[in-house]
């Protein structure tokens, strides 16, 4: 473990600055019992921050506080405003947040300060030629920040923060390099996990939500591809909400109707379907051999069906529901109550 | 009873913490034979949330040196929940600790000396609105609300978001965080949440729950004038999440004056909201826990994140139960099982399964110790001791926008008060109507024993104290006692 280091006030270059403790005046109730390190690290950043210094040495200290404490926000966004006004090189900047990025990946603000350095490195990259350039483009920059957090997820594989970053920074960059390896980036982040569902969700914002990339003009062969690929993943592994909500999203985001899925979900919704393993099928491949089976995101997925044809159909529905409540998800039993009550109407309002 | 969640004869790591968690979890199941485990032990609670008070927390707290105003918050909203009242002088204490957060340019900041930050303003105000009252040392009318609303505007962004903090981050936790604040301090303006339920509504992802942010795309104007935001694509950054869900829900029901007089009238995804915020509680294996993402694990906090959306769908659709109300006959939960009979009414907020989840929270949420937690056998902490107790709030109570209560308020409503505009009134009487439903009493598992306060299920106050600040800052006289 590192010793103690030396206190702000017994270094002669730091002689200058007044410490400012937190509570001057009042008796607080329920105080953080800090460290002797925390509390003059934090005095001299009140100090600073008191008579708006911006200086070299601040980097020092805001890195010290942030060391303790990352969710110091004050703390980054006084380092960010320091980086700024004094023209520190942000590359510099840059690699050394990255071991504290790794080292704190659950802090919003390690994730925070990367999207401003980013912005900034954009902005100087595009306009002018000065000091504060990176001898890097725009696209090399983006594509290290993509290795980065991939080495994030590797250790923490749902990482919120890093996913949003990560999907931030493709937006933001909107270059299609960029774009271009991000399904194979999912594909293997499934692989590792195919109940992952911040890689479910990030294909679904790779793929859907943000315009046509070149190559993915043909959208009906896009979906179809996702289709399969989606399908596939469930036969491997049939109870993963992550994927059975991914083909929902795919059908309704692309205003298909469920009944185009029902050759494909039927099986999954018996005991003992008779599909036949060696008949190779890639639109509607069947339930693994360990699949357990009915599984309870099929029957819903085909109740679905049924309402949506209406008519006699809601009936059957109706009683797909009844038997997910009393049997298949009884802890929902009171939401497919309601469903059945919302179908009986339909029926009554037909009739 | 309790089936392990199905694997399929195929592992992944999410599969293997998930049959971790439901082994360690079965062992808390009760047993015939063991001690009975069903009682909430207040006594213990009360001792672990008294002692962070009165002590001081433990040094693992520096991680929250910026989250000053949450730690009291935390700990004075339990206190509440538990029905216990803070003596004089540590209530001045609380007040006169969270003024010291207040600052100078407005706005609360996650400690003293710390730059203004909308989560800590929130968490800062609701202390107050618990331990504060008017009048001078009384902590209220030392909130500077001009410059409250001042920083609130520099905020804004072009495309209805805020950022948390000068610089920082865009979520939907911060556009909670000040709504709160806006309503309950009477400074909430159209001009301040211009675009702000369009933003709301993008965060909203295919599996029906909400994201932290979303990403604006801007064309540029051939002039020099501002870039035009492209309604189209504006793609949720992050998964559905319970927190964030939470977040946007309550939003969206603080802003609905505000949508229902906009031309744009958006629209969020109820049905399948709901179809969400049910798929997050856990199986009987996981004791009717909530889980905040799809495959993750269960985890006593989104009780009250989760399951504290539930109240909310009813405050967006309150115009409609409105109406309803007026001939409908209250009816109780029916517990029978194989029981479909049709002329029962079920409301959307009682599509889930709030038994269970008190289940979880008394067998897995309480720490022998004292104090509430995440999941056995991780320790408690003050965090999951306010939210896992404001989720056995919302399981035990039903809270609705109560059409009566709307009445009396508005009968009561004085003109005269200073500044009247068009949307005060509609601010105050919706949030100040919400009321526990009659005739619909909750399962209390345990016995009365176990009750705990009601909460406000947008604000995460009790009733008393939104009344109490809110009639304060909207001038308003004090409306009756309920029944
Ligand atoms: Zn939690």
């Amino acid at each position: 473990m590192s010793s103690s280091p030396i206190p702000y006030a017994e270094q002669p270059e730091w002689a200058d600055v007044v410490p400012l403790p937190q509570y001057e005046s009042i008796d607080p109730l329920a105080p953080i019992l800090y460290t002797n390190e925390y509390k003059d690290a934090t005095d001299y950043l009140r100090g600073i921050v008191k008579v708006g210094e911006k200086s070299q040495r601040v980097l020092k200290l805001t890195e010290h506080v942030i060391r303790l404490n990352p969710a110091h926000y004050s703390a980054w966004q006084y380092r960010c405003e320091t980086l700024l006004a004094i023209k520190a090189p942000l590359d510099v900047e840059l690699k050394l947040m990255d071991e504290i990025a790794i080292k704190h990946m659950k802090t919003y603000q390690v994730w925070h300060h990367r999207r401003l350095l980013m912005t900034h490195l954009l902005r100087s990259t595009e306009t002018d030629k000065g000091l504060q350039t990176s001898s890097r483009s725009p696209a090399q920059i983006a594509t290290s920040e993509l290795t980065l957090i991939a080495r994030t997820l590797a250790e923490d594989s749902k990482n919120y923060h890093t996913w949003s970053y990560r999907q931030w920074l493709l937006a933001f960059f909107s270059d299609d390099s960029l774009w271009e390896r991000e399904l194979d980036f999912v594909d293997s982040m499934l692989n590792l996990d195919v109940r992952n569902n911040s890689a479910w969700h990030h294909r679904f914002f790779v793929v859907f939500q943000n315009g046509v990339r070149e190559g993915e003009e043909d959208r009906d062969r896009i979906l179809r591809r996702e289709l399969i690929y989606v399908k596939q993943n469930i036969s491997l592994a049939p109870n993963n909400a992550s994927a059975w909500n991914y083909v929902r999203g795919i059908l309704d985001f692309n205003k298909l109707p469920y009944s185009t899925l029902a050759p494909f979900v039927q099986p999954y919704t018996v005991s003992h379907p008779d599909t036949l393993d060696d008949l190779v099928d890639l639109e509607n491949p069947p339930p693994s051999r360990g699949a357990q089976l009915p599984c309870p995101a099929a029957i819903e997925f085909l109740a679905d069906v049924y309402e949506r044809e209406g008519g006699d159909s809601v009936l059957k529905a109706t009683e797909l529901w009844k038997t997910l409540g009393n049997e298949h998800d009884t802890i929902r039993k009171r939401y497919w109550e309601f469903r059945v009550k919302e179908g009986l109407r339909t029926i009554q309002a037909q009739s | 009873m309790a089936i392990p969640t199905p694997v399929d004869s195929y592992p992944s790591p999410t599969s293997k913490s998930q049959s971790e968690t439901e082994e360690i979890l079965l062992t808390h199941l009760p047993t015939d034979s063991g001690p009975s485990t069903s009682q909430l032990q207040k006594n213990s609670h009360l001792q672990f949330v008294a002692r962070n008070l009165i002590q001081g927390f433990p040094v693992r707290y520096i991680s929250q040196d910026a989250s000053q105003p949450w730690l009291l918050f935390w700990t004075l909203q339990s206190l509440s929940m538990l029905q216990v009242v803070l003596d004089p002088n540590n209530r001045q204490r609380a007040i006169d600790t969270l003024l010291a957060f207040q600052h100078p340019e407005g706005g609360f900041g996650g400690g003293p000396g710390q730059m203004p930050h909308l989560l800590p303003t929130y968490a800062a105000v609701c202390a107050l609105a618990i331990v504060g009252k008017p009048g001078e040392k009384g902590g209220w009318d030392a909130i500077d609300r001009q410059k409250m609303y001042d920083f609130f505007k520099s905020l804004k962004q072009p495309d209805g978001s805020f950022t948390v903090s000068r610089n920082g981050e865009v979520d939907v936790r911060g556009i909670y965080c000040l709504l709160s604040v806006a309503t309950l301090l009477n400074i909430i303006t159209p001009e301040l949440v211009e675009g702000t339920p369009e933003f709301l509504a993008s965060c909203q992802t295919y599996e029906g729950g909400f994201a932290s942010a979303s990403f604006p795309y801007f064309v540029p104007e051939p002039s020099h004038s501002a870039p035009t935001l492209l309604s189209s694509p504006r793609p949720p950054l992050g998964e559905a999440h319970g927190g964030y869900t939470f977040c946007a829900v309550a939003s969206w029901v603080l802003l609905k004056p505000f949508i229902e007089h906009s031309p744009s009238k958006p629209l969020i995804n109820t049905r399948l909201l709901t179809r969400w915020l049910v798929q997050m509680q856990g199986v009987p294996i996981e004791l009717g826990g909530f889980k905040g993402r799809t495959n993750k694990l269960v985890d006593g906090c989104y009780a009250w994140w989760v399951g504290g959306c539930f109240a909310l769908l009813r405050g967006l659709d309150e115009e409609a139960a409105y109406h309803k109300d007026d001939h409908e006959v209250s009816t109780n939960a029916n517990e029978k099982d194989e029981d479909w009979v049709d002329d029962e009414e079920i409301e959307i907020d009682d599509v889930w399964n709030p038994t269970a989840l008190q289940e979880y929270l008394l067998y897995a949420g309480q720490h022998p110790a004292g104090g509430l937690r995440d999941k056995p056998p991780k320790p408690a902490d003050a965090y999951h001791t306010v939210y896992c107790l404001a989720g056995l709030s919302t399981a035990q109570h039903r809270m609705n926008p109560d059409r009566t209560r709307r009445k009396v308020l508005e009968a009561l409503w004085d003109e005269k008060s200073e500044n009247q505009t068009w949307w005060m009134k509609e601010v105050y009487t919706r949030s100040m109507s919400w009321s526990e439903a009659i005739g619909k009493k909750r399962t209390v598992l345990g016995g009365e024993g176990n009750r705990v306060n009601a909460t406000h299920p947008i604000f995460n106050l009790t009733t008393t104290h939104t009344e109490g600040i809110m009639t304060h800052f909207y001038q308003q006289p004090t409306p009756p006692k309920r029944q």
